[in-house]
């Protein structure tokens, strides 16, 4: 009976350890900490937008503070409706003449988190009709499925695999020096968006490919890359610019841009400025417009903030770091202090980088 | 006396083992049906690809059964034992303790695991009409911590209703709850997929927790 008795313990302490963190994380504050941040290629900065007793205030990394008026005119890009509807919109900026569907054209958002990422995959993808010649995306009637030697497609009516296709493309890819199994893969199944840039995938030798689907037939593309050290993720993406493909993430925490195919007809890749980019620990955003990329980065101590160039990124062969700055996480409260004190061990089972169930000690960022 | 013992449980829950296996089957046949039906009428294309995008496996309402009828065939089964003070008698038995409840708590469990498996053998055989094999397994994914929140549900509600003392019961009640609920965190497709082992061998652990309270029971704890 002791072992019993020694079960019982040891469960009720994991009641406790788990139930008392939970109960304190539901009971305290939760504060805003992180501020939406810009660049502003008007003012050299950042334009932070701080919301304080539910106020927006906007001010630069300098200290500086602005009205909202004039943060939309430092961020004409951003704001441009706004400006248009006040009549204050700039004709022309740097060269360019601003029009909404030129603003429209370069203007992208991208985010994903840890938590994004790190789910059970159902392992069956759909590819779509990269070039149907129809406005609206439709679904199509297969799915594959990646296996050791190459892609297999079923039919979604009939549940039965169709080895006509599934040769094809695997001919395909492997006509293009694919070399099975698949090591990284990623696309966007979703119908809702105004293209199809198909899906980017890594082989076993860790190199990078394009595959889409034209016509019901493969097209495949291998990616240049300097990157020697194998992929750790990829993100296809469908910007309304087309200038690219999307954008891989290396073992090593570097992150490449997939630029689409122009001068020399193949897709190429080309790493960002950002010094080390860890999609399993840290959440990124990224807004794109006609003159910066403001990609901002969240790790577990500090947020950092880049602007780059979106020229350098789209056509330039080395991309310059136009500013980079970051904000430390504030300093614990003594609120936090104390619960690290009085809750030593704390269990938890889920957490912010995964939606998978899983004890984990201690992982709660207090 | 192992079979004596077998016996003598199926005579006492037989009707509940029956009504409660109807449930499960019978719950598991109209969800099978309302897939279906999700099939014809959305067509087979975009509901298998709303599986893939949107996480969707339709057994969700399915969810909270096993650990309901876990729950009711304890109740059944060992209220009684307890209120008529049956329970007396089988530990009199000449018969070790670990045999008799031993039985007793291995028919229910056994009669459990039967249900689950004829319900994962119906999904398995229904959904592989229509479905690629990958949204099966992961089905069975999602269907495994229920099934395990049932069998620690069976263990924990037995380990109470056995405890002689009320106050007891309460903190066994506060322990057992909140480990049966790890199996119910999240209804996500297969978000247990790494836990799952692990959670097979707490279900294992908690098996053995009644023999506590019998153990309280025949020291006269409580009483």
């Amino acid at each position: 009976m002791k072992k019993i008795v020694s079960i019982i313990i040891v469960l009720g302490a994991g009641v406790v350890m788990w139930l008392v963190p939970a109960c304190y994380s539901l009971l305290r504050p939760h504060t805003d900490k992180f501020p939406f941040v810009l660049y502003s290629q008007l003012d050299s900065d950042f334009i932070a937008f701080r919301t304080i007793d539910k106020q927006v205030h906007y001010e630069d990394f300098h200290g500086q503070v602005f009205t909202k008026a004039q943060a939309d005119s430092l961020l004409p890009l951003f704001a441009y409706r706004q400006l248009l509807a006040e009549g204050r919109m700039p004709d022309s900026l740097y060269g360019y003449e601003l029009t909404p569907k030129l603003i429209q054209r370069y203007t992208f958002h991208f985010k994903t988190s840890p938590r994004q990422l790190h789910k059970p995959s159902v392992g069956l993808y759909t590819m779509l009709e990269s070039a149907s010649g129809s406005v609206d995306l439709t679904l199509p009637p297969d799915v594959f499925r990646l296996t050791d030697d190459g892609l297999e497609f079923i039919d979604c009516e009939t549940n039965a695999l169709l080895p006509a296709k599934s040769r094809s493309f695997t001919r395909e890819l492997k006509k293009k020096g694919f070399c099975f199994p698949v090591q990284c893969i990623w696309g966007n199944g979703t119908t809702r968006k105004d293209y199809d840039n198909g899906f980017l995938l890594s082989d076993s030798q860790e190199q990078l490919y394009w595959l889409r689907m034209q016509h019901g037939m493969p097209v495949v593309f291998p990616i240049s890359s300097d990157n020697t050290h194998g992929w750790k993720q990829l993100f296809t993406m469908e910007p309304a610019s087309h200038l690219m493909i999307g954008l891989a993430v290396t073992k090593d925490n570097r992150l490449y841009v997939i630029r689409s195919p122009h001068k020399e007809n193949v897709p190429t890749s080309v790493a960002l400025p950002i010094e080390c980019y860890n999609p399993d620990e840290m959440q990124i955003t990224i807004i794109g417009d006609l003159f910066h990329w403001t990609v901002t980065l969240y790790t577990d101590h500090d947020i950092r903030y880049y602007a780059l160039p979106s020229d350098a990124i789209y056509y330039k062969d080395s991309i310059p770091l136009t500013l980079h700055s970051y904000i430390p996480d504030p300093a614990p409260t003594w609120q936090q202090k104390m619960v690290h004190i009085l809750m030593p061990l704390r269990l938890h089972f889920t957490s912010y980088r995964t939606q998978r169930i899983f004890p984990t000690l201690n992982d709660d960022g207090l | 006396m192992f079979q004596q013992f077998f016996y003598k449980e199926w005579l006492k829950t037989k009707w509940v083992i029956i009504l409660l296996g109807m449930i499960h089957i019978g719950m598991i046949i109209y969800l099978m049906l309302a897939l279906r039906s999700t099939l014809i009428a959305s067509g087979k294309i975009e509901t298998i690809a709303t599986m893939i995008g949107r996480d969707m496996l339709f057994i969700t309402p399915y969810m909270y059964i096993p650990l309901i009828s876990s729950v009711v065939l304890a109740l059944v089964q060992w209220l009684p034992e307890m209120q008529q003070r049956r329970i007396r008698l089988t530990l009199h038995l000449p018969v070790s303790m670990g045999l008799s409840i031993g039985s007793m708590l291995a028919f229910s469990l056994f009669a459990l695991l039967i249900m689950f498996g004829i319900v994962a053998c119906l999904l398995v055989v229904i959904e592989s009409i229509w479905l690629p094999r990958e949204l099966i397994v992961r089905a069975l994914l999602t269907l495994g911590p229920w099934f395990i929140a049932g069998l620690m549900g069976y263990s924990v509600t037995s380990w109470i209703i056995l405890e002689p003392s009320w106050g007891i019961r309460i903190v066994w009640l506060a322990i057992g709850a909140p480990v049966v609920y790890v199996c119910l965190i999240s209804s996500q497709p297969a978000c247990y997929d790494h836990f799952l082992p692990w959670l097979i061998v707490l279900a294992c652990t908690v098996t053995c927790l009644p023999f506590y309270s019998v153990y309280r029971l025949s020291m006269g704890k409580g009483l």
